[in-house]
């Protein structure tokens, strides 16, 4: 179904005791004002990451003609009716995904390095390391404006434990989010669970009523485990008391949390269905979870998000374009036109899954009468290059949206070999955060995006 | 020669006449004699000044001094091996009046120290949940690792609980809670039949309760099927394709078929993770029915493709579950869920309010005694019903908010620690026999007490039956997790499973090919790169060429694989282990984890050692053949890897490794700025050197002297081993010579052989030290302080009488007041 959210439709769902003008609603009032990532309007403005797995055949994946003036090849061809929004960055690279002295596992590297920027250390055991990823650096400066610091999705379920490519550990690839070095962030895989997360449980009447039901529930083991907390506090000495402080801390901050999300009132209401679960078609699996990250920029629940749509090396089959072959096997393809044109599909296929995103995201309007696309800059890619050779230069990576003015779309624009983190960090500045001044293995800021 | 001022103010101040003859009688001459050239009047070698006091307090005030005399003396390094050492009656006085003055040691009533209060890691969160609430939550997929202390993960104090983790605690909880704690009171019957009760033709690869089904051989799979009652009942074959990372064209044809009357046929190829989702329901009459599940291929064992480089090996395999069966599924037959009499002990949930009440708070108080691990106090029941009673009117619901509480709770997550009223002041409290419980099966089991413990300890009668019980917990299979935790982090076992060896380099190196080899690795990268450069600049005919240049090396490559595989690695790991754990349950010397002529062995292992007529994939104890180097930790495969570099042996790791774990003296860290070795490497001139060489000339530099000394001949003792564990005689393709090496303690020896013989002989005492304080770490959760010295020199002393047998120690350390006693609180 389309979630298409009308003004109408709105207002019928809110009922006419709160029949207010603009899709303001959703804003709370503290962030309505001009602040951290948000346009000169004081609208929301949003950063998000999207990874599809195993690079790109290349030959289909890039434009021909260059800056203003380009045509799409096949894979990107379904972007047509947006390529006003849409930036083909060119000649952008992971060096630190390259296998140095490293050796074997460029689909972990590919994945792990992606947000983070970092050569991640090679270990399938439990001292991973890797570093904050670019999204997470941003996310602190953005907590208080909406009800969740940042979203963190995946449409790819299948986790397997310790060791996953050549000696990499599988944490490296389950996600792209890294709240600090050592400390991956699992992405949701279930759509069900992250519109509950959002909206409640149940019907759209029963929504509002569920969530407060979970908060009231998930506050009364709170209130109980600080009672217990304090009842045996007494008989500690110094040194436990240190260690049952570092206990409170964690409850008190998850406390606060509630109460922070609490402060916004209840739960945004939308029209749009809870999911079931999971779907069984591949397709309608992404278009499910897509339509999530659209209702969570809608709504203002987030401003920064990420989806990893399979993890790199992944071998997935695609029976609904007619190819049984796994997708990572037929991406070493040795050249064999036939084999490259299948892989080539399958970009497409993902390709089209997110012209379905962007083109929700371009229907629905902000507080500014902008559309949500065009305050919100999108980074689609992958950290392999050429899954056939394993490269990690000229990365196949679009940038989406207008970064609510900042940026400059509609272009097929080369960057002749500079490091994807300077894209970052043009992109954490359009968010008006305190600019870092490096990122992964950034050389500086790219010059024109 | 000290100078009299020094000794009269010291005796001066000292207050009592018998301190001061202590020092004048008993410490003074031996000092004089053999200390004080270096480390008085002056000299102060090493930072260390031994004349400078001017009272007792003095000296008593720097206890980190007097335990590091203690220490060296003890441990044969000081006095230098080139001095004359201390005869035994100067060692045995001087020890005495260090632990006695100085340290004012209290022999007779030893201070226990105290443990912080101490999280679960999350190995002891996951086995306390599975016994707990009879599931198994996968800790190391949910939560962070945890932070290790003294080589260890139970470490009190470094086990912290940040915001983070304490949400992963919170959801956890949750998570738990519904997967555990049934909310119907009735659902259909359940088995589960395994594959392991299946009869399979032909040998066929089993791995975790799987049968790897190949899709080159053809397969009969046959069970039974028992059922008592006449009804319906629901089939379904769990069994799913595996397939390579490579592509695989294998297909193979697949029957089930149950009392001869096919259920299922289906083509199956190459795709992995596709369950053959096969559910069926049948009528079934009462008795034995038979099954059976057949694969026949349908691709010749001579197509299967070759490896293509970096893809690793192409297979295909379907992997047989087993079969579960469900019903009968009228609903007359309907029997309780799996885990419901774990929290629901009577058959049905009362109607009557004030019945419900006392039911849920029997249940509760239950649940939450066994979760705290001592009994629980009637107000938390009281606010856990309270609890379960808002949730709503679902009973099995509000058990499951409560039990969720629970789990969070700090009495949950943390070891709590009560102790007995002491009538005594100034004594040390004993534990109470609930922290007594606990501490011995977090030790022994890494999980919660069981119902056997816990009964002792209700009754007061743990402490009397200490011994039977440790025997009876060593005899339990949860004592494996003792071994794995214990003995994979002493001797770092757990880390040959990902200890990176690059196989190729490392038998290169041996065999004097090292450069040859990088330059063709090199080579090939070049390559590679060239043929992007290529299609950069569409040059066609360079393409061409570079592909056909690749292609060659490939072929030289792919000829002779040379690889440290898992499998080898895992055989490794468990010989290790399986030794540990063979004398841990015989009740061995523990000197035979160094010295031995047996070892466990499989054929894969057996023939990395190069000992003949191990066959198969089981490991067995082997007896070894006369005079060979294997046997004892040292020379196991997984020590020689993990103190190896990728591309190979590193002799100063090795030597650390002996001086850490087996001698327990390590020495200091290395300062900052030192240039590898490697760098020293490339400047030396003429021939190029031997690692031997290279060290040689690295210890003539002053600052690297000291310590070198010490690591580097104990390291080179183990250069005919390889960074992969095999043995060699020539590295970089000249013969390694068979030199004697010496001890810093000055003990000379010929071999390995001779090494191992000299640690379980004359270096004896340091290991039995050396294990006990590991272990007493371990045990305990935190390291061994000056004030455990009593305690520990206990433990030796006893390991001396009864020859190192492992219950000594085990026993040792539980009856030490350490493990039983808690320092008193200081008010």
């Amino acid at each position: 179904m389309n979630p298409n959210f009308t003004r109408r439709r709105l207002l019928r769902g809110l009922g006419a005791c709160l029949a207010l003008p603009s899709l303001e609603t959703f804003l709370p009032a503290k962030a309505s004002a001009a602040g951290v990532a948000t346009t000169a309007t004081g609208a929301p403005q949003r950063l998000a990451f999207i990874y599809f797995p195993n690079g790109a055949i290349h030959k289909h994946w890039w434009p021909t003609g260059n800056g203003a003036d380009f045509k799409f090849g096949q894979t990107l061809a379904p972007l047509e009716s947006l390529r006003h929004r849409i930036q083909v960055m060119g000649g952008l690279d992971h060096r630190n995904a390259e296998a140095g002295n490293d050796g074997a596992g460029d689909h972990a590297r590919a994945n792990g390095t992606f947000l983070t920027g970092v050569r991640v250390k090679k270990t399938a055991g439990s001292d991973i390391y890797a570093g904050t990823s670019i999204d997470q650096m941003a996310a602190p400066h953005l907590a208080k404006s909406t009800r969740f610091a940042s979203l963190e999705l995946s449409t790819d379920p299948h986790r397997k434990s310790g060791g996953c490519d050549s000696g990499y550990s599988c944490a490296y690839e389950s996600g792209l989010a890294w709240r600090s070095p050592t400390a991956p962030l699992s992405p949701e895989t279930n759509p069900r669970l992250v519109f509950e997360r959002m909206f409640g449980a149940g019907n759209r009447e029963e929504r509002a009523a569920s969530l407060a039901k979970r908060r009231a529930q998930q506050r009364s083991i709170l209130d109980f485990v600080m009672d217990d907390a304090k009842a045996i506090e007494r008989d500690l000495t110094h040194r436990d008391k240190a260690k049952l402080d570092e206990y409170l801390t964690g409850v008190r901050e998850i406390e606060q949390r509630i109460t922070a999300a609490e402060s916004f009132g209840p739960p945004p209401d939308t029209a749009v269905p809870m999911p079931i679960g999971i779907p069984t078609a591949y397709d309608e699996y992404i278009r499910t979870m897509f339509q999530m990250m659209a209702l969570a920029f809608e709504t203002d629940s987030t401003r920064i998000a990420s989806l990893i749509l399979a993890h790199d090396g992944s071998n997935r089959t695609f029976p609904e374009i007619n190819i049984s072959e796994g997708h990572h096997s037929i991406t070493h393809h040795q050249e064999v036109a036939e084999t490259m044109e299948k892989v080539a599909l399958i970009d497409r296929f993902y390709v089209e899954r997110f012209a379905e995103f962007l083109t929700i995201l371009e229907s629905k309007h902000d507080a500014d009468g902008q559309s949500v696309l065009h305050n919100s800059a999108i980074v689609y890619g992958c950290g392999n290059s050429d899954g056939n050779r394993h490269t990690h230069h000229n990365l196949p990576i679009l940038l989406a949206g207008n970064g609510g003015g900042t940026l400059h779309p509609g272009r097929f624009q080369q960057y002749d070999g500079k490091p994807l983190c300077n894209l970052f960090l043009n992109l954490t500045d359009n968010l008006g955060i305190p600019p870092l001044e490096r990122f992964g293995d950034s050389t500086g800021r790219l010059a024109d995006v | 020669m000290i100078r009299p001022a020094v000794i009269i103010s010291l005796v001066m101040s000292m207050g009592t006449v018998q301190a001061a003859e202590s020092f004048t009688h008993e410490a003074l001459p031996i000092f004089q004699k053999h200390c004080y050239e270096c480390h008085a009047d002056g000299a102060k070698k090493g930072q260390i000044v031994l004349d400078e006091f001017s009272s007792l307090e003095a000296m008593q005030a720097q206890p980190e001094l007097w335990a590091k005399v203690l220490k060296n003396v003890r441990s044969g390094l000081m006095p230098p091996s080139k001095e004359p050492r201390l005869a035994p009656e100067e060692m045995s006085k001087l020890v005495d009046w260090l632990k006695r003055v100085p340290l004012k040691l209290d022999a007779a009533r030893p201070d226990p120290g105290r443990v912080t209060l101490h999280r679960l890691n999350r190995g002891e969160y996951r086995n306390t949940i599975r016994d707990l609430m009879g599931i198994d939550f996968r800790t190391d997929e949910e939560f962070p690792a945890d932070d290790t202390g003294y080589g260890f993960d139970t470490i009190a104090d470094v086990l912290s609980t940040s915001p983070l983790l304490m949400e992963k605690y919170l959801m956890a909880a949750e998570t738990i809670v519904a997967q555990a704690v049934p909310l119907e009171s009735r659902t259909v019957a359940m088995q589960n039949l395994n594959a392991g009760k299946f009869t399979v033709n032909g040998e066929v690869r089993e791995k975790e309760g799987l049968r790897f089904l190949s899709f080159y051989d053809p397969h009969e799979v046959t069970g039974k099927l028992q059922v008592k009652q006449d009804g319906t009942y629901r089939l379904t074959l769990d069994a799913r394709v595996r397939g390579s990372f490579a592509y695989d064209p294998g297909r193979a044809k697949a029957e089930f078929k149950l009392d001869d009357q096919s259920q299922w046929q289906e083509e199956l190829k190459w795709q992995d993770g596709k369950s053959v989702n096969v559910v069926r329901e049948v009528k079934l009459t009462a008795g034995e029915h038979a099954m059976k599940l057949t694969l026949e291929p349908l691709l010749g064992k001579d197509q299967k493709p070759k490896e293509n480089p970096g893809d690793g090996p192409a297979n295909v395999d379907l992997h047989f579950a087993g079969v579960i069966l469900e019903g009968p599924l009228e609903p007359e037959f309907a029997i309780h869920p799996a885990n419901y009499d774990r929290f629901f002990p009577r058959p049905e949930i009362p109607a009557d309010p004030a019945e419900r009440r006392a039911y849920a708070s029997e249940i509760l108080r239950r649940m939450t005694t066994l979760a705290f691990r001592r009994p629980v106090d009637e107000p938390t029941v009281e606010r856990l019903v309270k609890l379960a009673e808002a949730s709503g009117p679902k009973f099995e619901y509000g058990i499951a908010r409560a039990l969720a509480a629970v789990l969070s709770s700090p009495r949950f997550l943390f070891r709590m620690e009560e102790t007995l009223p002491e009538a005594d002041p100034q004594a040390h409290p004993m534990l109470d026999e609930y922290a007594l419980a606990s501490r011995l099966s977090y030790f022994l089991w890494s999980t919660m007490p069981d119902r056997e413990l816990f009964q002792l300890a209700e009754k007061g009668e743990l402490r009397r039956n200490l011994f039977a019980q440790v025997q009876r917990m060593l005899r339990d299979g949860k004592s494996q997790e003792f071994v794995e935790n214990f003995a994979g982090q002493w001797l770092q076992t757990r880390d040959v499973m990902s200890v990176s060896i690059d196989a190729r380099i490392v038998q290169a190196r041996d065999a004097g090919t090292e450069k040859e080899m990088r330059a063709r690795v090199d080579r090939f990268k070049q390559i590679q790169r060239e043929i992007d450069q290529a299609e950069k600049a569409h040059d066609d005919a360079k393409i061409e060429a570079l592909k056909a240049e690749r292609q060659v090396m490939r072929d030289m490559f792919g000829a002779k694989r040379i690889e440290f595989s898992e499998e080898l690695r895992r055989a490794m790991r468990k010989e290790s282990e399986m030794w540990f754990r063979y004398l841990l349950r015989e009740d061995r010397s523990v000197l035979e984890l160094i010295e031995t002529d047996r070892t466990f062995l499989n054929e894969v292992l057996a023939s990395h050692y190069g000992i003949p007529d191990v066959k198969g994939g089981d490991m067995r104890l082997v007896d070894l053949p006369p005079e060979s180097v294997r046997g004892g930790i040292l020379t196991m495969g997984t020590t020689l890897a993990v103190t190896s570099n990728p591309t190979r042996t590193s002799p100063v790791k090795r030597g650390l490794f002996i001086l850490d774990n087996i001698l327990g003296t390590p020495p200091p860290p290395p300062p900052p700025d030192i240039p590898a070795l490697e760098a020293s490497e490339k400047t030396a001139d003429g021939h190029e050197p031997s690692l031997r060489e290279t060290l040689a000339k690295h210890r003539e530099a002053p600052l690297c002297f000291s310590c070198h000394n010490r690591m580097d001949p104990l390291g080179l003792a183990l250069e005919n081993f390889n960074a992969m564990g095999l043995w060699r005689d020539q590295e970089k393709g000249a013969p390694i010579p068979v030199l004697p090496g010496q001890l810093a303690t000055g003990e000379a020896f010929a071999d390995i052989r001779d090494l191992k013989h000299i640690l379980v002989t004359e270096r004896r005492q340091d290991f039995y030290r050396c294990l006990t304080e590991k272990l007493f770490t371990y045990s305990l959760g935190r390291g061994p302080e000056i004030s455990d010295i009593s305690t520990i020199d206990a433990i030796v002393e006893k390991l001396e009488s009864s020859s190192g047998k492992f219950s000594t120690l085990l026993m040792g350390i539980i009856e030490s007041p350490a493990f039983q006693q808690r320092r008193r609180s200081i008010p």
